[in-house]
């Protein structure tokens, strides 16, 4: 077997964005198995400047590509990103794109390879955004002067944020290990929380392998913190839409006995949790593969928490997943929409009379958030939203929203809805 | 020590089943130096026997960013475990191509060292994809057996014809 594409990092990448532009794949499916850091450099970057690299080599390009060359147009990308974007040398840049054509087997290439990018500028022209114009309007029609600030902070690159699982190491313990490993770090708002100066391969921070820490934005982490704070000892805990699991790490490293059921309606999803959960050495949780938006797994004994981390747009990780603004569509926005609203309808009834449900999301988009919040309200006389506070983002009607602003942070909503006795 | 050639599809030659070792002597040794070094040379991460024309149930690995690890398996025997993945896989005996294949995610392999010894072994990841890849070889099968009839079409024209190029 030949090895991966062998020896051209940017032919690679040029893959892994066809895949993602061209079939729809996930960015963190892609690259699961990729570790060079300029591949990786690459294909993020591509991601998060693609409408403007699009826009930059079509303008060249005499016609269009055959639709079977999108490999090769992505190639074009990782040339532009390299020329515009990063400080690779112009000769070295083009050079080694043009043999990255003959690495895609597409030797015939090479000329309108190196045409396309002596033709380029070496620097992007204009202030685009980077952003699909759907998604453009919506965070400009709500957040207003405060939008351009926004759209920015989308493309920047994600600090890394780490978890101390406080069940293997106390927090002041592992951040003695980080600084004998010369590892810089600033703390977050928990005690738990670390936030990395500069990313690295989590299998090569100390303790990872035995589960010392897990990776989780900081951000995360308070709306973790948060949810831990509504909780004492023998609570019974729902986490509705648990995988990949990082909020359910985060409660059940609080030390305190938990009650804890958790769900995901993917088998597969649930699989890679329960080897996290091993990793982390956590046990003591029943995993239910089952679908939210029914009860037939409840025993109908009802719960004194019940957590809806519902899947969205993913609209506050954009620093993180560049792939969504490519990918997603309107229409699944408007579709997992829905399913929100329909999750916090059904599983309102799992939850016992003066106990709490917290509803969350990865969003920043109110249509998602305090617009899914107030329906619900409006429909069930026994709700009333009891507001939370955090220590960054703002107070919304109905929640609090973090912001990618904050560059600790990805943008994430929460709120916190008490039944009524 | 010696280069050999790497055999390359369409030939028929890779169709060939392999037989089985039946002692680990001196010339199997002698065998796997020379696979060691073709891989090495290529440079590829994995080699069958049959792919250097010798049908000889032994295959050669070394997925490692050093080249420092080999794994040689002689007369290997698969199980395989776990969900589907898809890699994108290239063949030495298929040269300038790579397709997504999927394959199972691990493997468990028993099989002897070079010294003749058994041996077992659990891989998941790049090195259970490789290990499946190099045993297909050994029953004659190619990875591009994997995709659909168009695509083996077009890549067996485009090498047949920059075989008769170079002849």
């Amino acid at each position: 077997m030949r090895g991966h594409l062998s020896h051209s990092d940017r032919a690679r990448a040029a893959r892994h964005l066809a895949r993602i532009v061209g079939r729809g794949d996930s960015l963190d499916n892609v690259i699961r198995r990729e570790t060079n850091p300029l591949c990786l450099e690459l294909t993020y970057g591509c991601l998060r400047h693609h409408f403007s690299l699009v826009e930059a080599v079509e303008a060249r390009l005499a016609r269009p590509l055959r639709a079977k060359d999108l490999d090769l147009f992505c190639l074009l990308l990782v040339g532009a990103y390299q020329l515009q974007r990063m400080r690779v040398p112009g000769h070295a840049a083009i050079n080694e794109t043009v043999s990255a054509a003959r690495a895609l087997g597409k030797p015939w290439a090479a000329a309108l390879v190196n045409a396309v990018l002596r033709k380029l500028p070496t620097h992007p022209i204009g202030d685009a955004s980077d952003h699909p114009p759907w998604l453009q309007g919506k965070i400009e029609t709500q957040y207003g002067d405060h939008a351009p600030a926004l759209l920015r902070a989308n493309n920047q690159r994600a600090p890394m944020g780490l978890r101390v699982n406080r069940r293997k190491i106390e927090p002041a313990d592992y951040r003695a290990l980080l600084k004998r490993a010369d590892i810089a770090f600033d703390d977050a708002w928990l005690p738990e929380s670390i936030l990395l100066r500069k990313p690295q391969p989590s299998a090569t921070l100390p303790g990872f392998k035995d589960g010392a820490i897990a990776v989780q934005d900081v951000g995360a982490q308070l709306v973790g913190g948060f949810m831990r704070e509504q909780l004492q000892g023998g609570c019974r805990v729902l986490d509705a839409c648990a995988a990949p699991g990082g909020k359910l790490f985060h409660l059940l490293e609080s030390g305190l006995a938990l009650d804890v059921t958790a769900l995901d309606n993917a088998p597969m999803r649930l699989q890679a949790l329960s080897e996290m959960a091993q990793r982390l050495g956590h046990g003591g949780f029943r995993a239910i593969t089952a679908d939210a938006c029914g009860l037939a797994w409840w025993d109908g004994e009802p719960f004194d928490l019940v957590i809806i981390d519902a899947p969205c747009s993913g609209s506050g990780t954009l620093r993180r997943h560049p792939d969504i603004k490519v990918t997603r569509t309107p229409q699944q926005v408007r579709r997992t929409n829905r399913l929100q609203g329909a999750l916090l309808r059904n599983l309102w009834r799992t939850v016992r009379p003066g106990c709490t449900l917290l509803y969350c999301t990865c969003s920043i988009l109110a249509e998602e958030n305090d617009q899914v919040v107030e329906s619900f309200l409006e429909a069930h006389e026994d709700a009333r939203a009891t507001g939370v506070v955090l220590p960054t983002g703002a107070a919304t009607r109905h929640g609090w929203q973090m912001l990618p602003t904050d560059p600790a942070t990805d943008g994430f909503y929460l709120a916190r809805i008490d039944k009524q006795a | 020590m010696a280069l050999l050639d790497i055999l390359t599809f369409p030939d028929p030659r890779l169709r060939t089943k392999a037989q089985p070792v039946t002692v680990v002597d001196a010339m199997i040794r002698t065998l796997v130096d020379d696979m060691l070094e073709t891989m090495y040379g290529a440079p590829g991460i994995g080699l069958a026997a049959n792919q250097v024309n010798a049908a000889k149930r032994v295959i050669v690995i070394d997925i490692s960013e050093n080249r420092n690890e080999p794994h040689v398996f002689i007369n290997p025997r698969l199980e395989v475990a776990g969900g589907r993945v898809e890699t994108d896989e290239g063949c030495l005996s298929v040269p300038g191509f790579y397709e997504p294949v999927t394959r199972r995610e691990r493997v468990h392999v028993e099989a002897l060292d070079q010294h003749g010894e058994p041996f077992t072994l659990e891989a998941e990841g790049l090195l259970s994809v490789c290990i499946q890849h190099e045993c297909d070889h050994l029953e004659g099968k190619l990875f591009v057996d994997y995709l659909s009839n168009l695509k083996r079409a077009r890549i067996r024209q485009k090498l047949s014809k920059s075989q008769r190029a170079r002849a």
